[in-house]
């Protein structure tokens, strides 16, 4: 009888230390055996090609460095970057992280984040990279990841729908998009102008994307919600006529429903050919590649559109390899970091996922200046009228700006809320946040 | 007369009366000292699990509903008092999320009660392949919410999904109706998935009730004349209202703590307008905020425990009577 007990005990006690960690093995964020070490690298934006890839990466990196075996984890994308803030929140189990530069302000508040600075400028990579890509991972001029590239935003237009509905070619300014959309619109032919984007991230095109490209040579470029009188965006007449212009396409040129659309409705409304034109960064090529409704001489991309100023200012989303404060591997981890962001590597990367890529080197490729990468290299060559500016989406509000967005487009959208009532909203919000902050 | 059946009417064979109880009850305290500490030790480890894994992630999560716990900046945790449940219950959104609340759960638990128990009774007649049909039935509740909430979206997309495309074809509209993207038709597709979902646990534990039903007792309201609705009414009913009762507490209580399907189909829009309290408490931890977040978990779980609380006394109470 005592001996059942006492193994029952036993069994309980150790399977609860073992599911509780608080067992004293050798588990943690990376082991050390005999100069051997393993790397727990976690990427946060998910995908099956992507993943395949960055495993054969990590194989050469192996191959490189017989001492470091690599770990990757590959959470699904909607929960990645939770599960990824409670990895670094427990401080173990992560060496090796995905950084995107709307976690990067947060992560880095919390000091989660190694700060590479001293690291990357001992670094031979260090001068390859481009101005953008250097500065892309700082926050607070601390570099804490090295971005592996960037997203970049185009115009996707249905050049036989533009060519049908009489006009001679692709639209210039958001006052030719909603020309040119309202003349394709056709409800009862299942056919709608524009690709709204009502739903999550809404605030992406109207808040980051159409209120700039009004507001023009008056944006701070360093924080295009700044005016370069330092007030907000939001306080500018000119937002006024942006919404205006915003509500417009949504009212005269695509479906009611766009209202509940984010970006999965918004491709599936390009690739089948139910839409004439569409705003988002690189990566769908791949999946209007694969449509089997629109060919390939019936799409093309555009240069974003201008606003009445004849500017249009655009901000690079970007994401990256950066390393835990908490990792006892920092060297090593240090050393897959610049092996990804790097050489044939990084551009190898950048182009199966269709992104701007990180190095100069890159720059005489012709993949990025032919094809569906033309509207990249004339908003490269055209400064003037596409300047690079800087979005705030590293401050700690950033997801609590968004969610507050999102509703307030909706309701504007449905009629509940004015423009006026929700650009004064906007304007006090963030002159609220950035005197707080000071 | 045919009064209602009680179960403690029922004497099946073999139930009859115990003799020689000082006997039987000495040699059950004898059992009950000698595996005490047997009991004692199976039972802990498994004691120890629902502390580790249930009571102190509730005890640790509720101290944040009192301190300044954004995952952004969580440079400064001060305890702030009460100040999380005074943003969220001066918050019109909250109420918004929580009329919404009501109305799901009753515009889901109804259709859900009805339809459940009424393909219980169908499946607990005998006929060809019902074991196959039976686990057809039972297939939803197999499927993640989320994922349910997905599919459900791309089937109520006013121009791509399929509820429009066969609506036009069956001329009950004439143009798509953009079903999530109004308020009140978006509600009602949640509704509508929700009770896809759901009719099938009542399914389940209303046919396993049905089948504890001694024959004995429809035989005998046959004998007095009684009809079908009669008998379900009288018999039926009254034998398995305690599982009933406790299949609608569980249900209640499930589907006002279920925002998987709105989050997969709506995110809560437009404009919160189809947020449930779960939902709405799902917003704060996506922006960070789990001093928010834990506020409202815990208003929610006060809630549902006072509610449970009356709706046991209120069924004991019916029962007595």
């Amino acid at each position: 009888m005592q001996k059942l007990l006492s193994t029952a005990g036993v069994v309980g006690l150790v399977t609860v230390l073992t599911v509780t960690g608080c067992s004293s093995g050798t588990s943690g964020t990376s082991g050390a055996n005999g100069g051997k070490v393993t790397l727990n690298m976690v990427e946060s934006l998910t995908a099956p090609d992507r993943t395949v890839l960055l495993k054969s990466q990590i194989m050469e990196f192996e191959k490189v460095n017989p001492k470091i075996t690599v770990n990757l984890i590959s959470p699904p994308t909607q929960s990645a970057d939770q599960k990824i803030q409670q990895m670094l929140q427990s401080k173990n189990g992560i060496d090796v992280l995905e950084v995107r530069d709307l976690t990067a302000g947060s992560f880095s508040t919390n000091g989660w984040l190694y700060d590479m600075t001293n690291d990357l400028h001992s670094w031979n990579g260090w001068n390859d990279l481009t101005a953008a890509a250097q500065q892309g991972g700082m926050v607070k001029d601390k570099s804490y990841f090295v971005p592996y590239g960037f997203y970049l935003t185009s115009l996707f237009y249905r050049k036989d729908l533009v060519k049908q509905a009489g006009f001679a070619g692709a639209p210039h300014s958001w006052s030719d998009v909603l020309k040119q959309a309202t003349a394709i619109n056709d409800p009862s032919k299942h056919m709608y102008g524009y690709a709204f984007r009502g739903a999550k991230h809404s605030d992406i095109d109207l808040a980051g994307t159409m209120i700039p490209a009004y507001i023009g040579n008056k944006l701070d470029v360093t924080n295009n919600f700044k005016m370069k009188d330092g007030s907000t965006i939001f306080s500018a007449p000119e937002a006024r006529d942006a919404v205006n212009t915003y509500v417009q396409l949504f009212k005269k040129a695509s479906p009611s429903s766009a209202i509940a659309w984010g970006y999965p409705e918004q491709v599936q409304g390009f690739t089948s050919g139910t839409v004439g034109f569409m705003l988002q960064s690189q990566e769908v090529i791949a999946a209007i590649d694969k449509s089997t409704v629109v060919k390939q001489d019936q799409w093309a991309t555009t240069p974003m559109p201008v606003g009445p100023t004849g500017v249009a200012p655009r901000a690079l989303g970007s994401a990256g390899w950066g390393v835990a404060q908490s990792s006892t591997n920092k060297a090593d981890a240090m050393k897959l970091v610049e092996y990804l962001t790097t050489g044939a590597r990084t551009i190898g990367f950048a182009k199966s996922n269709f992104m701007v890529p990180n190095v100069k080197s890159a720059a005489n490729d012709p993949f990025f200046s032919t094809g569906h990468w033309a509207a990249f290299t004339a908003m490269e060559k055209d400064p003037a009228t596409y300047p690079l500016v800087k979005e705030p989406g590293q401050v700690s509000w950033w997801t609590d700006w968004q969610q507050k967005a999102d509703t307030d487009i909706q309701n504007l959208l449905i009629g509940k809320l004015s423009a006026d009532t929700m650009l004064s909203g906007w304007d006090k919000y963030w002159t609220d946040k950035w005197k707080n902050a000071g | 007369m045919l009064r209602k059946a009680r179960r403690s009417e029922v004497r099946l064979p073999g139930n009859g009366r115990r003799t020689g109880s000082g006997t039987a009850m000495s040699r059950r305290r004898s059992f009950t000292i000698r595996r005490a500490w047997t009991i004692v030790g199976f039972l802990t480890p498994a004691a120890i699990f629902v502390f580790v894994f249930t009571y102190y992630p509730m005890l640790s999560g509720s101290q944040m509903a009192f301190r300044n716990w954004n995952l952004n900046d969580l440079t400064n945790t001060d305890w702030v008092g009460f100040s999380n449940f005074a943003a969220v219950f001066t918050s019109p959104s909250f109420w918004t999320a929580l009329g919404n609340s009501v109305l799901w759960v009753i515009g889901s638990l109804i259709p859900q009660f009805v339809i459940g128990f009424a393909i219980a009774l169908l499946l607990q007649r005998k006929f060809v392949l019902r074991g196959v049909y039976q686990s057809l039935i039972f297939f939803p509740w197999a499927i993640s919410g989320f994922l349910i909430g997905i599919l459900f979206r791309w089937m109520f997309n006013g121009e791509f999904g399929v509820v429009n495309d066969l609506m036009l074809k069956a001329h009950l509209i004439h143009a798509p109706v953009p079903w999530l993207a109004d308020p009140s038709s978006a509600m009602t597709a949640i509704i509508i998935a929700n009770v896809w979902y759901g009719v099938t646990f009542f399914t389940i534990m209303i046919l396993a009730a049905l089948q504890s039903v001694p024959n004995e007792l429809y035989e005998a309201a046959a004998m007095d004349g009684a009809g079908k609705a009669r008998v379900l009414f009288n018999v039926t009913v009254p034998y398995i209202r305690t599982t009933l009762a406790l299949t609608v507490l569980l249900r209640v209580i499930w589907i006002f703590n279920f925002p998987d399907i709105i989050y997969g189909m709506t995110g809560g829009g437009p404009a919160g307008q189809t947020d449930i309290v779960t939902t709405y408490m799902i917003k704060f931890t996506q922006e960070g905020d789990y001093g928010r977040a834990s506020a409202v978990g815990l208003i929610v779980m006060f809630m549902l425990l006072i509610f449970a609380s009356f709706y046991l006394m209120a069924t004991r109470r019916g029962k007595e009577a």
